[in-house]
Order: structure tokens, then sequence, then C-alpha cells
């Protein structure tokens, strides 16, 4: 067996082929590095960077620095405002740039707290507050978005790439005031988002969302009265309410999410990716499950990479695995995805529903160390012994570590943003991966989950992310979440998890679903450790 | 993105039926622009794509506007001769549409003016009850100057109007478009799904100041909107180099640095391209010192390390001890040479476009080199070369003897044959997609130094190849392309400026160097392409076939090798 796996090592498809010529774990590579022999004339300099040698380096992130953007939504209350704004959050966190979210509601609320508790008075955010005929209202609100405003470009000039100013901004007057303002500043660039919804449904059970969830203005009201008052509070900003029209803005303006789309003078790359992706977005109902190819025969002998086939637990996995995604979604349609490798087209085979099969979905390209075993064993030469400090860079920073002729989790991330686009449009989808896919496309996926909005999972532990062999995770997008929920099929497998080395493993704190009322963000409900 | 071309047994792509794009728009709106611009866009992802133009049609079925009844443009009662003709050539124009999905088409793009709600509705109907989506397409324009520009750019060249005095054409042009606007509806019914562009202009920096859309749904049609959004046409020159020989060229992992061929290639790159550079934007007024460089190359050492020299200059050895990944942004203070005859080189040196043929020709200068303003090097780890699988590290002979059979279905097509663990050029260019989109937006002069299957895939979309040719296309190290998108196709031109070790791969010159090159990423310079090459080294592209491209559109038709044309 172990022969067996050693040729398959150099070829997995067929025996007897030269072993490939600049693998980790021969000795070509070393002697390779180590040579002295100069290829650039010494009157040349600098010396350029070294981008690689061993197996592989950290590689630092791109530079976002040109990008800043202050994305202004625009829509009554209990238009989806918010739903948006948080895709987007969590689209582009997951891209690595800055994004943050400054509501105006929150800071109302914060404001309201520390009057109460600095003066003893206690203002009422009632529907009447909100009134546009009650002056000092009116007053308190306009300063309350322009200091809003203010943070947001304060933060944006600290390094900051997308800043949302999330608030009704529902007037033309409004609109103008914050054009004025961001005007001022040079290079920072301004869309509207505006969030139109005539769908009496969609409406009802947003408002139902906003009085159940906990929101702290309505913390003392029977469901009865919030609901009432709240709506009053629409009714309120309805009588103002004007459409954009101004022909020179440049806004993105999306009725009944995604079903029609305005795009008007959206210039500039990241704001086009912006537009691209909420234009994708839709709210049918659906399910996404994700899991693991079933164990393969490099799982059991602990070897990275490689396009092996399935050991026999992996294939009862994907005897399996038919009955229990029938099981869960009965007949519905259901499309599958896998990637090219033979291991998760075998996973797959029973599966009887259309399946693509996408490059994109194969695993992160380990490199010089495709093949190699991370583990010593009697007649394996593992690259980590001939390159011990860049395993311990790897273990220092896994996300940015970049296998030489490989890629990195940056790397994975990039190539997987189109199949993430793909994935909005879908609906009822099976995802057979790997573990580097599967990590990369569960953070995307379930981050618009409860917790997700201000605790998104730093992109240095998603790496780390547990994801066993023989486990599906089906996600449920809700409207302001994800449900997640994990079957683990009674089939054993080995435990490809390697732990984060150094500190405890990543936890993500879960909160309740509209949790980001709260007044203080930094503290979680509860820590569940994922 | 473009989703893997999983066909079914029909030839379509597995999940996105037939559509018909269905032009709207009064003339002159740039109807026949964005057409092809997404013809060309949806052929290179390999979607069996068809412009079906009225106005070709009626021209070659009935001739020019000249030798039409006189009321055939004009409003109001029409002679049942008329009527006659317009219905035959209508009806002629579905015929030909219904004929492209049955032979395997995919996607028709429908260009006339489908002024009429209830017409095009009609046609809609048809096309919708046989299960291809209809999408409308409406080009709308408010803005008289952009409607001027273009019919002064491209109507009255049309072969309507060949002969003809261009004052007269263009009234007799605005009297045509005057009588459509009496009955012309735009769309306003949410029952199709439609796509709105307003205001789009062959000269303006984006295809349209805004776009609408309805219900727009599927796979397809999102890539077409995204497409649309990401067009412009303001003037920008695209240069395309290969990356310098590396030490180990032989293998896609080694990631091995540049070999010193390689570096002295890197250098003769750096003053080469900002030679040429200046010159091409001097010959049209352009000042090269104002204007951006953004150079892409892809995260392999041997890549950036040839974009190395334009950032490695004295004052910036700090950088060196910098990950490269960095963009460096150089501030043109620092780099500009400051050389007399670059100061004393003021605006009347750079002749308006109305003067430029009254002066002589600029001398040629003796200068190191012309900055731009700025240079911006970005890598982008989507353009890695074509990862040759199994087949990484072996000879062709080798890879014939123990893959027998993966060689024999590569060689008779490798645009989509994907040997294991390999990428086909068909995944190649789903992976380069991005990047393609990202080159359409991009508004300053760019220089991608890449491998050669990369340049191919960006090549041929840019010069509109059909996807099948893309393995085929050589692109030897030394020789730079220079593509300035223009209305309709491009304008390229091939110079060559260096022939040391390395240039075609062929190893055959290379004394220090094992084993040569990646014959997967060079399997086109090895089997000498596909393309034909005459005697003088001047190589002529063949140009897809088909009604698409015949009528009034222009394409690239010669790229030169004018050998050593331009060498300093």
């Amino acid at each position: 067996m172990q022969q067996r796996n050693n040729a398959a090592l150099a070829a997995p498809l067929s025996p007897g082929i030269p072993p490939a010529a600049f693998g980790a774990g021969g000795p070509m590579l070393k002697e390779f590095d180590n040579s002295t022999v100069v290829s650039r004339l010494t009157s040349q300099a600098p010396t350029p960077p070294r981008s690689v040698k061993g197996i592989g380096g950290k590689v630092a992130k791109p530079d976002y620095s040109e990008s800043k953007i202050v994305l202004a939504t625009v829509g009554l209350p209990a238009r989806g405002k918010s739903y948006l704004s948080n895709k987007l959050l969590i689209y582009l966190k997951w891209l690595e740039f800055d994004v943050k979210v400054f509501n105006v509601g929150q800071l109302r609320r914060t404001r309201a707290k520390q009057k109460a508790q600095r003066l003893g008075i206690k203002e009422e955010h009632t529907a009447q507050w909100f009134s546009h005929d009650n002056a000092e209202g009116n007053n308190s609100r306009e300063q309350l978005a322009h200091d809003s405003l203010e943070m947001l470009i304060q933060w944006l000039k600290e390094g900051g790439n997308v800043g949302i100013h999330d608030a009704t901004n529902s007037t033309k007057a409004r609109r103008a005031s914050i054009e004025q303002r961001v005007a001022k500043e040079k290079g920072i660039h301004l869309i509207f988002l505006e969030s139109l919804c005539d769908d009496p449904a969609v409406i009802a059970a947003n408002v139902a969302l906003k009085v159940s969830s906990g929101d702290p203005d309505y913390k003392d009201s029977s469901p009865d009265v919030a609901k009432r008052d709240f709506l009053r509070r629409i009714a309120e900003y309805e009588k103002v309410y004007e459409t954009i029209t101004e022909p020179h803005l440049s806004y993105l303006k999306i009725v009944n999410v995604g079903s029609q789309v305005t795009v008007a003078r959206i210039h500039g790359y990241l704001q086009s990716r912006i537009a691209f992706f909420l234009m994708n977005l839709h709210l049918k109902p659906r399910s996404i499950y994700l899991s693991r190819h079933g164990e393969s025969q490099f799982n059991v002998s602990g070897k990275i990479g490689g396009d092996s086939l399935l050991s026999p637990r992996g294939m009862k996995y994907a005897q399996a695995l038919p009955a229990l995604i029938k099981d869960n979604i009965g007949d519905a349609p259901l499309t599958v995805w896998t990637s090219t490798l033979r291991r998760t087209v075998q996973t797959a085979s029973k599966l009887n529903y259309p399946k693509l099969t996408w490059k994109s979905l194969d695993e992160l390209d380990a490199g010089v160390c495709d093949g190699m075993t991370y583990e010593a064993s009697i007649n394996q030469f593992t690259p980590y012994q001939a390159y011990p400090d860049d395993f311990a860079n790897r273990d220092d920073d896994k996300f940015n570590y970049r296998y030489r002729g490989g890629e990195s989790y940056r790397d994975v991330v990039l190539r997987l943003e189109p199949v993430i686009m793909e994935l909005e449009r879908q609906e009822n989808i099976v995802i057979i991966g790997h573990q580097a896919i599967i990590r990369c496309l569960r953070v995307h996926s379930a981050s618009d989950s409860r917790y997700a909005y201000f605790h998104q999972l730093p992109q240095g532990d998603l790496p780390y992310l547990k994801i066993p062999l023989h486990t599906v995770i089906k996600l449920t997008p809700k409207a302001y979440g994800c449900d997640e929920e994990r079957y683990a099929l009674p089939i054993e497998a080995v435990d490809t998890h390697r732990p984060k080395p150094k500190g405890p493993g990543p936890t993500v704190q879960i909160k309740s679903a509209r949790e980001y009322f709260t007044e203080d963000a930094d503290k979680p409900a509860s820590t569940t450790s994922l | 993105m473009v989703a893997p071309l999983y066909t079914t047994a029909s030839g379509l792509l597995f999940h996105a039926g037939h559509i018909l794009v269905m032009t709207i728009g009064l003339p002159a709106r740039g109807k026949t622009h964005i057409s092809r611009a997404l013809e060309r866009y949806l052929r290179w992802t390999g979607v069996k794509t068809q412009v079906i133009s009225l106005g070709d049609y009626r021209r070659k079925n009935l001739g020019g506007a000249q030798k039409l009844p006189p009321d055939y443009f004009t409003l109001g009662e029409k002679s049942p001769e008329t009527i006659a003709l317009r219905k035959k050539i209508s009806e002629g124009c579905e015929k030909l549409i219904w004929e492209f999905f049955e032979s395997g088409g995919q996607v028709v793009i429908y260009d006339a003016n489908n002024g009429a709600a209830h017409v095009r509705n009609a046609v809609a109907e048809r096309f919708d009850k046989a299960g291809i989506h209809v999408i409308m397409l409406e080009s709308m324009c408010d803005n008289k100057e952009i409607i001027e520009a273009n019919i002064r750019s491209v109507k009255i060249s049309s072969p309507d109007y060949k002969n003809w005095n261009p004052d007269q054409a263009i009234e007799d042009y605005y009297k045509r478009i005057n009588d459509h606007e009496k009955y012309y509806e735009t769309v306003s019914d949410m029952t199709w799904p439609f796509i709105k562009i307003i205001n789009a202009s062959l000269h303006f920096r984006f295809v349209g100041e805004k776009i609408e859309l309805n219900k727009i749904q599927g796979y397809l049609q999102s890539r077409i909107v995204f497409f649309l959004m990401n067009i412009h046409n303001k003037f920008r020159t695209i240069y395309f180099a290969r990356s310098g020989q590396s030490l180990i060229e032989h293998s896609y992992k080694a990631d091995s640095d540049l070999s010193p061929a390689g570096w002295e290639y890197a250098e003769k790159l750096k003053d080469f391209v900002l030679e040429r550079r200046a010159r091409s934007l001097e010959e049209r007024g352009l000042n090269p010192r104002e204007r951006k460089l953004v150079i892409w190359t892809s995260t392999r050492r041997r890549a950036h390390h040839t974009a190395w020299p334009f950032v490695a200059r004295s004052g910036f050895s700090a950088l060196s001890s910098q990950l490269p990944l960095l963009p460096v942004d150089i501030e043109d203070e620092h780099i500009r040479p400051r050389s007399p005859e670059i100061t004393s080189e003021p605006e009347s040196f750079l002749p308006s476009h109305s003067l430029r043929g009254d002066l002589p020709s600029p001398p040629p200068l003796k200068r190191q080199s012309i900055m731009p303003s700025q240079v911006k090097v970005i890598e982008k780890p989507q353009m890695l070369e074509i990862n040759p699988g199994i087949w990484d590290g072996l000879t062709p002979e080798q890879a014939k003897k123990y893959y027998p059979g993966d060689w024999d279905r590569f060689t008779k097509d490798p645009y989509s044959y994907r040997v294991p663990r390999a990428e086909s050029y068909h995944d190649l260019s789903v992976r380069i997609e991005p990047i393609l989109i990202e080159l359409e937006r991009e508004q300053e002069d760019l220089l991608i130094i890449g491998h050669a299957s990369v340049i191919r895939c960006l090549l041929a979309y840019l010069i509109g190849l059909p996807a099948s040719e893309i393995p085929a296309i050589e692109i030897a190290r030394g020789d730079l392309l220079e593509v300035v998108p223009a209305s309709y196709g491009v304008h390229s031109h091939a110079f060559h400026f260096w022939d040391g070790p390395g240039r075609r791969g062929e190893g055959g010159d290379l004394q220090d160097v094992k084993d040569a090159n990646n014959f997967y990423e060079n399997y086109a310079e090895s089997t000498r392409g596909k393309r034909k090459t005459n005697d003088e080294g001047e190589v002529i592209q063949e140009l897809p076939d088909g009604p698409a491209m015949k009528g009034e559109v222009q394409m690239p038709l010669i790229t030169q090798y004018p050998n050593q044309l331009l060498r300093l």
C-alpha cells in the first residue's frame, strides 16, 4: 500500500512516471536555491526582493488605500436597507476591504442613553419625535446624521475603504447636504443606495422583525404598541420621502431586492463591483449545503493536495449522501457543484441532480509541497524537515502564506470571488469541495449570519475553521442572517484539522438576530467556539 | 466570472438556454457599437453568439438607401410595395435568427431599431413561446452633442451614404431620425426583462450615464449587464509583453527568478516601452509625462521582476526591503529625467488634432526614457500562467510517452481539453475573466507583463478572435504588442525589440538552462501556431468569418511585425 502511495505521489494517474522535477521533497529545489549563481549583474542595483524561496513565503495584502467610498443608504424604514448593507459588508470584508457601518439610529440611541445617564433627561423617541413637523426632533436628527457622517469621513481618512452611512436620507435636501460635505474631500466617492419595496409581505416581515428583535427603542413597549408606533414612524417618513431622481448623483436603486435595478453614474472599479454584487442578490428561500469530499486516500496517508481517489470509508460517505440531501430537501430542484478533482466528483457521483464542475473550486494549490506529508514517516521525506523555517512561517500567518508555485488563502479567496457572485444568484445548491475551499465559502456564506454584523471572523482565523470530513453544513439564509446546521454522518474518517499552533482556536461571537441594536456592540451576548 | 464550459448534448452552456437580445433605439444611439462589443465578449467566453443586423440585411437584399422607395424611411401612409418590402426584410431577419438558434447558436443580438412597442412585443412573444429568453436592450439618448458625434463618426461613412457629401448625408440622416422619433416608443412596460442604457456615447468615458434593469435573471444575462457596466471608450493604450526568461523555464512550480538574459530583457523592455509609448502618444498630441502607466504582472517571481526596472531607481533602494506585492507608487518628481529636451518641450510641440497634418513629425529624440507621471505595479494572482498539471516539468516527448491518451486529446483540442490537474485554455479564460473586466474598465495606459498563455487569452478577446484560436496565438518573447481600442475592434501592432536567449523558448540557443521551456505554456510557439507567416515576417491574422464581420464594421486587419522598426 505504501509503495503504491509513493507512486501516486509522483503521478496520480499513471505509474512509472518520473517524479516532479522541483517538488519540495526532492533535493533539487534546495540545491537550486542554495546555488551561488548570480543571475543579475551587480551593477544593476538595487536588487529586487525575492518573493519566494524554499517552499513558500508570506505575502502582503494588496494595497486598497486608493478606494474610499461613502455609501449612503436611502429608503423608508423596513425596506431592506440594512439587509443590503449587511450583505455588502460581508462581501467586501471577505475581500479584505475595510468596511464599517455608521448607523445613525444607533448613534441616536447611544447619545440618548448618555444624556439619560449624565443629565437624567429621558428623550422619548416615539413616532412623534420622527415627525417632520417636530422642529426639535428635526434639528436633533439633522445633527445626528451630520455627526455620523463626520465620524465616517474621519474613519475613511484614517484608512477605511467603504463607510456605509446607514440612515433614511429620504429627502433631496438631505442628500444634497451629504453630497456637499463629501465633495469637500478629495478622493472620496459618494454613492447612494436606495432600497424600494412595494411588496406588503416583505414590509410586514421586516416590521415584525424590527419589533420582535429587541430594538431598544421598543424595549419597554408591548409588541402591539411597538408595531403601531413603528408604522406611524414609517408614515412620518413617507410624508416627506422623495425617491432619487437627481440626475447628477451616483446611485443604485434596487426595487424588491433585485427585480428592478437602476445604476446611474457608477464609475470606478470598486463601485461597479458593489453595484454588481447588489444586483445579484435575491430573497427566494433556499438552502446551501457545503461538504468536503469523502475521506480520500491522501487523507488516510496524511498527504497534502494530490488528486487521489476516495478511501473505502469515503466511498461510504458518497453512498450515504443522497439520502441525507433527499431527507432535507425533498423533491425541490437542486444543483450540485464539485471541483475538477476526482475525489469531489466521486463524492457527488451518487447524487442524481444536475452537476457542474468548477476549476475554481479546486483545493488550495500547495505548489511544491503537493503530495508531501505533514508528519515524517519512515520512508517519507517531508518538506518541513527540509524547510523548518518555512513551516514555522506558515504557522505564523497561514492566511498570508503562499506556497511556492502554489497559492495562499488570499489567492483562494480571490479565485472564489466569482463563485460567490454566482452563489448569490443560485437557489438550492450542494457544493462538494475541499477543506480550504469550504472554509472560505462558509465564512462568506454563513457570515451573513447573526453574529457577523459586527463580529466577523478575522481573516487570519479563516484557515483554522474546523470543517470535519463526512459532515454536511446546511446554511439557510434568513432576512437578517443565516441559520447553520451541521449533519455529521456516522462514518469514521481521519481528522485533517491542524489546530492553530499558538493560542486558542478561533472563536466566533454568536449574537441574536438584530443584536446590532445593542448599545455596546463590543459585548457579545454569548460566545461559541466553532 | 464565466461559468465552466459544460455543454449539454445541444452544445449550449449548461444553465443558460437560448437568449435573444433585441436592441431598441433610434438610429445613432450606439446600438451597433454595443451589439458588437457584447458579441466579442460572449464569443470569447465560448458562447456561440451572433449579431443579426437588420440594416445589414436590408442593404444586402435591397441595396443602399438610394435604391429604396422614397417612402421607405418616412412616416405616414406607405405604398403597398414598401409595406411588402419592409415585411420581407423583417421576416428575413427573423428567419436568420431562427436558423442560428437551430444550428446550435446560443445568443442572438438582433440589431435593429425595434421602435414600435407592438411590433417588438410581437417578435418577443414569438421567440418566448419557443422557450427563448428575450431581453430588450434599449439605448436612449437625450444629449444632442452625443447624437451628433455618433452620426459624424459612424453613420455618414455607412454604405448608405457612399459618395454623398458629408453635410448632405448628415442632413438626410437627421431627417430619417426625426421620422423615426415620431413613432418611437421607449420601453415602459415591465413585462419583458430589459436593460436600458441612457446616454450611451462612442466617445465618452463610459458606455452610459445610467443603466436601468428590469427582471434580469439568469447567468449569462447578469454577465451581459456587468460587461455593459464596465466598458468605456476613453482613449488608452494597452501593451503586452512576456516576462523575461527564468532560471528554470520548464517548471510551473519552481517559480524561479529571472536568468541573466531575463534581467537584460527586463531592462530592454523598460526602455523600449517608455520610448514607444512616448512616441505613440506624441503622435496623437498627448503628453506621455502627463499620463499614468499601470503595470500588471502575475505573482510569479519572473513576471514581477521583469517589471522591476520600472520601479528600481536610485533613491528607491528602500523599496528593496519591502515585499514586492505592495504596489509601488512613484511620484514623478523623483524620477522624471530633467533633460533639456524635455523641459524645453512645451505644449506647442504637441499639436492639436487639427494641426497635426501640417507639422513635421517629431524628430527622433535621443532620450534615456520618458517616465510617465506615475508608474504603478500591481501583482494579480489571477494572471498566473496556464497550469500544466501533471505535465509540469515534462518534455513534450515525456508527456507523449507517459500520457498518450491525454496527449492525443490535448493536441486535437487544446482549447477545451483539460489534462489531469491542469487547466485547459477554457479554464484559463474563466480564471482571467475578472482581469478582462478590469482591463475594460482601466482608463490609464496599461502594460501587462505576463505569461504567453495569459496574453493569448486577453489578446484574443481584444482583437476578436474566436475562442478556439486562442491556443495557437504565438507570443514571442521580445515582442511588444501595442493595442489601442477603437470604436469597433482595436488597432494592434507588434514591435520586435529583443533577440536574446529564450526568445521563442525553443531552448536550442540556451547553454546554461536545462531543458529550456515549459512546453504546455509554449505550445503555440513550438508548433508555430496555426497562423500563416509570410517571408517578411508579417503575420496575417485571419478574421473570424460569418455575417457578423460583414457590413460596415471595421475590424483590425493586420498585425505587423516590422522588424526592428523602433529598435533603440
